[in-house]
């Protein structure tokens, strides 16, 4: 132990001056150092010079030595700086062979561990400690942030220049291929839609036409404002062609449902019979035969009361006949629809 | 034992106030972190030593900070900021290393 103090001890010159000082951190320390009486045998000392060699690098072995010796006198005067001279014997290695003699017996026991706790537990107000605990403060402020910044979002903010570069080219690349793909989908959607609308388009007018024609081919009830016309034939006179001659009658006024008695008027209906039991496309009719018209009545009624027109040909033959305009006909006769064995629509 | 108590201060009060750190000074701050702990490391092998001064101790951990943040900076002016503070961390990680390998020999006497 004392053979390795000694080359330490022996280099610090300006220890004689402060020999009386340095005793009263001795006298504090004493009772660590008889609490250790085995500290001498320990090959502790031996391993410290070997560590200065290898971490030689660290900055606190060999710098301590200027500083040391001048700024000791300013601390030491007062009483509460004991970890500042508790270094000192250690630290002082330049000091003169005389102090150290001196001091060595109660100075050289001081293991690392012991010093450690000397630091640690009676918490004294030192500058030292303070100043260190302000470099610490500051340290571990920086260790939070840091760490908190990389738990942040860690994948960019680690990041160095170039990867950030990279990143952003992928993304931009990224963009451009999902704004293509957005337009793309747009163009189809928006072409769909529009083909849906035409669809719709055509459905609505596929349905008008459905219900005109439906209208025309009797397939469905129709209403609207009309006349009816009322031949009542009491002798049994009037004869299917008067009838049909009738509904030609009707049919160039513009007439565009009509109904006799049940049996709805169409393109193909036909008129059968003799005169007092004429049959409607097969169907027998009773008197009176009453017509239900759709159509403008003020065109209607005129074309039926013409001179020579079909109320005074019926009126001939002795038939009663009354016309009355109506601003509600409903023609609700129906006939089955009927396809075309042969006939096919053309535009297909 | 107020130095420990700075340390968790510190920390404490980093991770409460959350600061924000100036973009400019952001890329250094990592490195300036483990410089300073190299230091830290280095004192306190240095106070198991009985050689602990704190004048020293405040000169190496400003100038471990500023001169690894020096280092880092001029390597990014350089274009191999990665590779230099990848170096930085080496060395400073070895220098930790050896001043731990130290300390454990002051506290565990093995």
């Amino acid at each position: 132990m004392s053979t390795d103090d000694t080359p330490e001890m022996s280099g610090e010159p300006g220890r004689p001056e402060k020999a009386g000082e340095p005793k009263k951190p001795e006298k504090a320390e004493r009772p660590e150092e008889a609490q250790e009486p085995q500290e001498p045998q320990k090959p502790q000392p031996g391993g410290d010079p070997r560590k200065g060699g290898e971490a030689g690098a660290a900055q606190e072995p060999g710098e301590p030595k200027g500083p040391d010796g001048p700024r000791q006198p300013e601390s030491q005067p007062e009483p509460e700086s004991q970890p500042e001279p508790e270094p000192e014997p250690g630290a002082a290695p330049q000091d003169g062979a005389v102090p150290r003699k001196e001091s060595a017996p109660a100075a050289a026991p001081l293991t690392g561990r012991q010093r450690l706790m000397n630091g640690l537990w009676p918490p004294r107000l030192t500058r030292a400690q303070l100043t260190v605990a302000v470099l610490l403060c500051v340290l571990g402020l920086g260790l939070a942030i840091q760490v908190r910044s990389t738990s942040d979002n860690s994948a960019l903010r680690g990041a160095r220049q170039e990867d950030l570069v990279r990143i952003l080219d992928e993304l931009d690349n990224r963009t451009k291929r999902l704004e293509d793909e957005k337009r793309r989908l747009d163009n189809q959607r928006t072409e769909l839609e529009s083909s849906s609308n035409q669809a719709a388009e055509a459905r609505k007018q596929t349905a008008q036409k459905e219900e005109q024609l439906g209208v025309l081919a009797g397939t469905v009830a129709a209403q609207g404002p009309g006349i009816e016309l009322t031949v009542s034939d009491a002798k049994g006179a009037v004869e299917a062609d008067k009838l049909l001659d009738t509904i030609q009658e009707l049919r160039a006024a513009g007439a565009e449902a009509i109904q006799i008695n049940d049996v709805r008027v169409v393109a193909d209906t036909y008129f059968s019979g003799s005169a007092g039991k004429v049959e409607i496309d097969g169907k027998k009719v009773s008197q009176p035969y009453k017509f239900k018209v759709i159509g403008k009545p003020q065109d209607l009624e005129p074309a039926l009361n013409i001179p020579g027109g079909v109320v005074q040909t019926l009126e001939k033959e002795q038939a009663g006949v009354s016309v009355s305009r109506s601003e509600k006909i409903i023609v609700d006769a129906l006939r089955p629809a009927k396809r075309p064995d042969y006939a096919r629509s053309s535009s297909q | 034992m107020i130095a420990v108590l700075g340390l968790i201060v510190g920390v404490v009060v980093g991770l409460v106030v959350r600061p924000v750190v100036p973009t400019a000074v952001e890329p250094y701050l990592p490195i300036a972190v483990v410089a300073a702990l190299d230091a830290v490391f280095g004192g306190l092998r240095a106070m198991l030593d009985g050689i602990f001064d704190d004048k020293v101790f405040v000169v190496s951990f400003l100038s471990n900070v500023v001169v690894a943040a020096l280092i880092v900076f001029l390597g990014d002016k350089l274009g191999v900021g990665a590779q230099l503070s990848t170096g930085v961390v080496v060395v400073l990680g070895i220098r930790i290393f050896s001043n731990a390998a130290a300390i454990r020999r002051h506290i565990f006497r093995a």
